[in-house]
């Protein structure tokens, strides 16, 4: 039987199965019951991207069967496999819809199930770092448990997020691998139609990051074909439904890999039959045109992004380093060449198989750099990268900064043979590699001897407070450029940030100060300076230059923005803000949601839903995606008034916020403990019961004028 | 955004409106003009029942006089001047291969024409047998040359390149008695056949037919082709530009137009010397711009990126503008009309072959010993002429497309290669495309040809056909005034990606081409043999179940019936828009179609409606597939 033939089939199964669903859940439910994913602004995102359709109850997913009826069409052209495909995959959807109507929570573990879009956004930040490289769903069961993990662990460590669906879920289970969102490797569900959740996942990605507009079917496969390097391996034997799921894939862009010889056809780039699936990775990886970066370190566990968000449990702890309990600290800084002898590792003090199983330890971590571009303004940028560096080897986890870190190996590490010098190595390697225009020679020294890093500590504290000086001395006035960062056009492709040393990009990752080592690192790379000469309106924080900027790295997409002001030409975001903020008409105040919040906000809506109404480098008045450290910046909506604008924020963020918010508004508006003026969600959810709150505790914001 | 650059007939017509008009200011009159005088054209002719082989003559056959003073009947006179035309056609193209061979033969390591692709010549001169051992490059150059010039005259044996094409084609050539000997021969052999009191049955005139066509495609043009590449360069993708646009309204315009490239070589060169375009700026002008016509602009654009100001009956559209200081002419389709109509601008007409010479032209015979010179003489007979323009007298279309020119054999693969997967795939072979195909993601292929013909609207039935085509998935290779009409309308650009079939767009995407191959000149028509040979022979099948067809929907050359001969022999559908003129001979009809078909497996499918010929095309392609149940 020919491809397209398998195509057609197999989007009919796949047809026949929704339908069913649909019918029988509305005949359980009735056709008014609501239907929904968890914590997302896109409806059910595959339909809604392809069709247009806000599919909110179960009447009009029925309806919504028909427009992907209609896209199942049958001539023998590439179009219609197309089209029978991506059909195929919002059909899988409605059949995991029907899922969520019957329960909110229909997946239990190890299944994930639908993925939120603050997950998705999450993914913003490491795409264009190129620390997640590309996305692997891998369907079916491999041919034995231990290759499954062999292949899973392989995908992990090079980066690539894994989806998993189907009987390689169990493999994984069966195998012990530690599972999940954070370590990069979701077992979505246990049969095909979940691959509706990951369709679903690329989809608002395109919506976020490339503000591709719903039911522009061109457009959306042009933005994942060119931007999402995705790809699918299906294990033999591959159904139709499968066949008609990777046409779909094809048709975004995602070359499916198989072993199956059966009834298969290949297609250059796009459909590969690689019978040895121990190759599946280097062929994938080659069809996708992935490369992996290669940082060779020079330790004995797995080192990769995915293993950033792994958590250590004290049970599994070989020993911790704990600054909370302990003299600990770690600490970059700039050294004459003739003093850095390159890649030396030096231990002083006892190594880790010196100290008893669960011990806390006390340990001071020094790297010292020495270069013809370093300059000690790059030291703190350095040394904000250990926490990721370390973070990415498997069995230590890393938290925390400056003399408040912790960090724990697990046993497995420990048994691999992790010791103290290892974290030298990392450190020394990661530097090297990604400073390579600023660091020419790196060397690192670890101490453990408990009085040499209580003493050690004191002098490093020192450089900290000198570093804060240094920083509070950094104002936007007091800098006579600022920086573009673009880094975010590889899939926001109109979005530009201009980063001033009082906001930084909205990201979050990167400050003033790490646009200028990126300026030094490659002149040509993604931050540009910025002249401040032609002001136009300071407090607006208007700009010729910055305008000129704005227009030539947007492409003309923009003209003028300001950077004060949220109202008038505000900043546009890629898609992958920390926070949103929005204005709140009934206090003439703003809220601010920061992602990880799922709760409902006193406008009405969700973080998604706020998230949705901007993005992918579109201004929308009224809302503005921005960085956590910007909430308590002298310039936050400066034009608008202030931080006195600030009326609701979730409690969490409240908190994080508190003492750096509270200065200030003492500084600026001479008001004590300003963060307890602010409401939060168990304060109020809905606009009047915040009103009434603001008016109980005088707020600042209710005697200024209206913002519209 | 939806890509809509394409530039229309309509737009075309509009512009050669506009030139036509301009040119009655001057007194010139064009090919519609004539066309308007030589209509209606002569019945028995368009049939090919008039016979004037010998001075008993001319008969033609009418229903009152079935015989002609022979007893030659409409079959046998219908017949011999199909055969003369294809023997003049295969002259033409082998004539100009046999140049090439002398150029080749004249080339110096300090001379005038040197070596350009050495592994291309090496690769050559193993394939027949020719010792390169320790040889000097230039020893192995002649003595190859000297090997492909007896490939013209030789006594004995058939054509080396023959070698080259399926076992399966080799052994039905010698089953069939159609495989060609020397080239002279098979034309010679035409000319005999057809000479008063020769042969009078049809199907053995058709059959010589084949065999002269063969003598063309696998001998003259191959070997024109070949060698060209090894002395110019085998080539590789380039960008350029088409359409009258091209022309430079400060710049002296050069215009090349023919086919040999050897002559346009000299003149290319010697534009981008210093001196030249220093002494073009002391005469006023900001440069040298060289663009050209017929398939001297596709040799020169493939190899150069010479920009192309366009095709057959463009030719004198180009001089109309004004701003034409030269058109220097190697050999084929100039038309004579040229000298009377550069005598009404500026213009100097140069003719450079003994083969091409026109009143009204300066005739400067090309001599491969003085070409450097002699190039450098012409463009500086341009530049003095930069002052003689009549400022009212010009008008320049603003019309121009990009398009990448330049797929050789070797260029495809190259990018085929991209495509491939090192852990699955072997280099260098047709098979991604041959996976494509098979898999129905591309239909099939056609191989777009051939000239301009006023019988129809000219560029239209091209540029239709092929936008039809690429819509349904199915890949363009085009050659000759076809590739030009594709130019010029926008579908050589990479961008014409948009207009594709789903299938055809994401195969343009990943392997970096436009969906229409340019792959060179009307000689060039024998790497689309080579081309089918090799997908044939990569797939495991015989070329005439590969599902690729030709088409030429606007020929008029002889040129044009002997490559629908060889393409037909090599076992190619070939569809054409215009009727080969033999209608008065229901044998004949019945030859070129079926009989054909009987033989080699492939014949004509004509139609003069373009939508019915694509559709046609469309479902033999499918017929084909159906065959191999794909």
């Amino acid at each position: 039987m020919g491809l397209f033939d398998r195509v057609f089939r197999g989007s009919d199964e796949m047809y026949a199965l929704a339908e069913k669903s649909v019918d029988e859940t509305i005949k359980q439910l009735g056709s008014d019951a609501p239907v929904a994913f968890p914590n997302t602004a896109y409806f059910l995102a595959c339909i809604y991207a392809y069709t247009g359709l806000k599919v909110t109850n179960l009447g009009e997913l029925k309806a919504a069967l028909t427009p992907i009826r209609e896209m199942m069409t049958k001539e023998k052209r590439t179009q219609d496999i197309f089209t029978s495909g991506i059909a195929t995959a919002m059909a899988a959807e409605a059949i995991e819809a029907c899922k969520y109507a019957v329960s909110p929570t229909p997946y239990e573990e190890p299944y994930h199930g639908h993925m939120s879009d603050a997950e998705v956004r999450e993914l913003g930040v490491p795409l264009v770092t190129q620390d997640i490289p590309g996305f692997v769903v891998m369907i079916g069961p491999a041919p034995s448990d231990e290759e499954a993990a062999k292949t899973i662990k392989s995908y992990q460590s090079k980066g690539i997020f894994v989806f998993l669906i189907g009987g390689i879920i169990d493999q994984a289970v069966r195998m012990g691998l530690n599972l999940g969102f954070p370590v990069r490797v979701v077992p979505v569900g246990p049969d095909l139609w979940s691959v509706g959740h990951v369709i679903s996942l690329v989809v608002r990605a395109a919506m976020i990051f490339g503000n591709i507009q719903p039911n522009c079917y061109k457009e959306m496969n042009e933005y994942t074909f060119k931007r999402i390097f995705a790809f699918v391996n299906a294990y033999a034997p591959v159904d139709d439904m499968t066949v008609a799921c990777g046409a779909g894939a094809i048709a975004m862009g995602f070359p499916v890999i198989t072993n199956d010889t059966e009834d298969m056809w290949r297609v250059p780039k796009s459909l590969l039959i690689q019978e040895n699936t121990e190759d599946f990775i280097e062929t994938s990886l080659e069809a996708r045109d992935i490369k992996i970066k290669v940082t060779d370190i020079d330790i004995p566990v797995s080192f990769s992004t995915a293993f950033e968000g792994e958590i250590i449990r004290r049970g599994n702890m070989r020993l911790e380093i704990d600054g909370s309990r302990k003299d600990c600290f770690e600490l970059s800084r700039m050294r004459d060449a003739a003093d850095v002898e390159d890649h030396k590792i030096e231990l002083i003090g006892k190594d880790f198989d010196e100290f008893e199983p669960g011990s806390k330890i006390c340990c001071g971590i020094i790297v010292e750099v020495a270069g013809k571009n370093m300059q000690t303004d790059f030291e703190p940028v350095l040394e904000r990268k250990f926490h990721n560096y370390l973070n990415c080897a498997e069995g230590i986890m890393h938290t925390g900064q400056r003399d408040l870190i912790r960090i724990r190996v697990s046993n497995d590490a420990f048994d691999a043979g992790f010791r103290a010098r290892h974290l030298g190595e990392i450190l020394y390697a990661k530097v090297k590699n990604e400073y390579a225009n600023i660091v020419d020679k790196c060397q690192v020294k670890i101490y453990t001897d408990p009085d040499e890093v209580k003493e050690l500590r004191a002098e490093a504290n020192k450089v900290y407070d000198y570093r804060d000086d240094r920083l509070l001395s950094l104002t936007d006035e007091s800098v006579d450029v600022f920086y573009t960062c673009i880094l975010c056009q590889s899939f926001s492709p109109s979005h530009v940030c201009i980063v001033t040393p009082e906001r930084l990009g909205l990201c979050g990752a990167v400050s003033w100060l790490d646009a200028k080592a990126t300026n030094e690192l490659d002149p040509n790379g993604p931050c540009q300076v910025v002249t401040k000469k032609q002001v136009i309106d300071e407090n607006l924080g208007a700009y010729a230059d910055v305008n000129e900027a704005v227009m030539k790295y947007s492409q003309g997409a923009l003209e003028r923005v300001t950077l004060y002001s949220i109202m008038q030409d505000p900043m546009t975001s890629c898609g992958c803000f920390e926070c949103i903020c929005g204005i709140e008409p009934f206090s003439n105040g703003v809220i601010i949601v920061n992602r990880e919040h799922t709760g409902m906000t006193p406008l009405g809506m969700t973080f998604s839903e706020m998230a949705s109404m901007t993005g992918g480098g579109v201004q929308t008045p009224g809302f503005m995606g921005h960085g956590k450290h910007f909430i308590s910046s002298k310039k936050f909506m400066k034009a608008e008034g202030g931080v006195q604008r600030i009326v609701w924020m979730p409690k969490a963020l409240k908190d994080t916020v508190a003492d750096k918010l509270n200065a200030t508004a003492k500084e600026l508006y001479g008001i004590d403990n300003f963060v307890d003026m602010i409401g939060d969600e168990t304060i109020a959810e809905d606009p009047e019961t915040l009103l009434n709150f603001l008016g109980e505790v005088g707020h600042p914001a209710l005697g200024l004028d209206p913002m519209m | 955004m939806e890509w809509n650059y394409l530039t229309t007939v309509e737009e075309m017509e509009a512009d050669a409106k506009k030139l036509r008009e301009m040119g009655l200011l001057s007194g010139a009159e064009t090919w519609e003009d004539r066309k308007q005088n030589q209509t209606p054209q002569c019945k028995f002719g368009e049939e090919g029942i008039c016979c004037r082989i010998c001075s008993m003559g001319p008969c033609r056959i009418t229903p009152k006089a079935p015989r002609g003073i022979c007893g030659a009947d409409a079959h046998a006179i219908a017949g011999r001047n199909y055969l003369r035309f294809i023997a003049g056609g295969t002259a033409a193209h082998s004539d100009h291969g046999r140049e090439i061979c002398h150029t080749m033969n004249a080339t110096e390591r300090d001379g005038h024409y040197q070596i350009h692709d050495e592994q291309k010549l090496l690769k050559l001169a193993k394939e027949w047998g020719v010792e390169t051992e320790g040889k000097d490059i230039y020893d192995i150059a002649h003595e190859t040359a000297h090997v492909g010039l007896m490939e013209y005259g030789k006594p004995f044996g058939t054509l080396n390149f023959l070698k080259r094409a399926p076992e399966e084609r080799q052994k039905l050539w010698d089953d069939l008695g159609i495989a060609p000997r020397a080239v002279d021969r098979e034309i010679a052999t035409a000319m005999h056949m057809t000479h008063m009191g020769n042969s009078a049955e049809a199907k053995a005139l058709v059959t010589q037919g084949l065999r002269t066509g063969l003598a063309d495609g696998w001998g003259g043009s191959m070997i024109g082709t070949e060698f060209s590449d090894i002395l110019f360069g085998t080539p590789m993708p380039k960008d350029t530009e088409a359409n009258l646009g091209v022309l430079e309204k400060d710049m002296v315009n050069i215009v090349i137009h023919g086919h040999d490239p050897a002559m346009s070589e000299m003149i290319v060169l010697a534009s981008e010397d210093k001196d030249l375009l220093e002494y073009a700026r002391t005469k006023g002008a900001k440069g040298i711009n060289i663009a050209g016509l017929c398939c001297t602009a596709n040799e020169m654009a493939m190899r150069h990126g010479v920009r192309m100001a366009g095709n057959f009956l463009q030719q004198e559209n180009a001089l109309l503008t004004g701003v034409v200081e030269m058109i220097a002419v190697d050999v084929q389709c100039i038309f004579p009309a040229l000298g009377p109509l550069s005598e009404c601008f500026h213009t100097k007409f140069i003719t450079t072959s003994a083969i091409a010479q026109i009143p009204g032209s300066i005739y400067v015979k090309f001599e491969a010993k003085k070409a450097r010179e002699q190039g450098r003489e012409l463009v500086r007979m341009a530049i003095d002429n930069f002052e003689n323009r009549d400022p009212n007298k010009i008008f320049i279309p603003k019309n121009k497309q990009t398009a990448t020119v330049g797929y050789s054999c070797e260029a495809i693969k190259k990018q085929l290669d991209t495509v491939t997967n090192s852990h699955l795939d072997e280099l260098d072979t047709y098979k991604p495309l041959i996976d494509c195909i098979k898999s129905g993601v591309i239909r099939g292929a056609v191989a777009i040809v051939g000239c301009n013909n006023p019988k129809v609207r000219p560029d239209y039935s091209h540029i239709e056909i092929m936008k039809k085509l690429i819509a349904n998935d199915i890949v363009i290779v085009a050659s000759g005034c076809s590739a030009q009409a594709a130019a010029k309308a926008g579908l050589l650009s990479k961008e014409a990606k948009e207009i594709c079939g789903a299938g055809l767009k994401r195969v343009c995407e990943l392997a970096d081409i436009p969906p229409i191959l340019h792959m060179g000149s009307c000689v060039d028509i024998s790497r689309m043999m080579l081309l089918a040979t090799g997908i044939a022979k990569d797939w495991g099948i015989d070329i005439p179940q590969v599902p690729v067809v030709g088409c030429a929907p606007e020929w008029m050359s002889e040129k044009a019936v002997s490559i629908a001969n060889y393409v037909v022999a090599t076992g190619i559908d070939t569809y054409l828009g215009i009727e080969p003129q033999v209608k008065g001979s229901s044998q004949m009809m019945e030859l070129i179609t079926e009989g054909t078909r009987k033989m080699v497996g492939a014949g004509y499918i004509i139609n003069k409606d373009p939508e019915d010929l694509v559709n046609a095309m469309i479902a033999g392609i499918e017929a084909k597939r159906d065959a191999l149940g794909i």
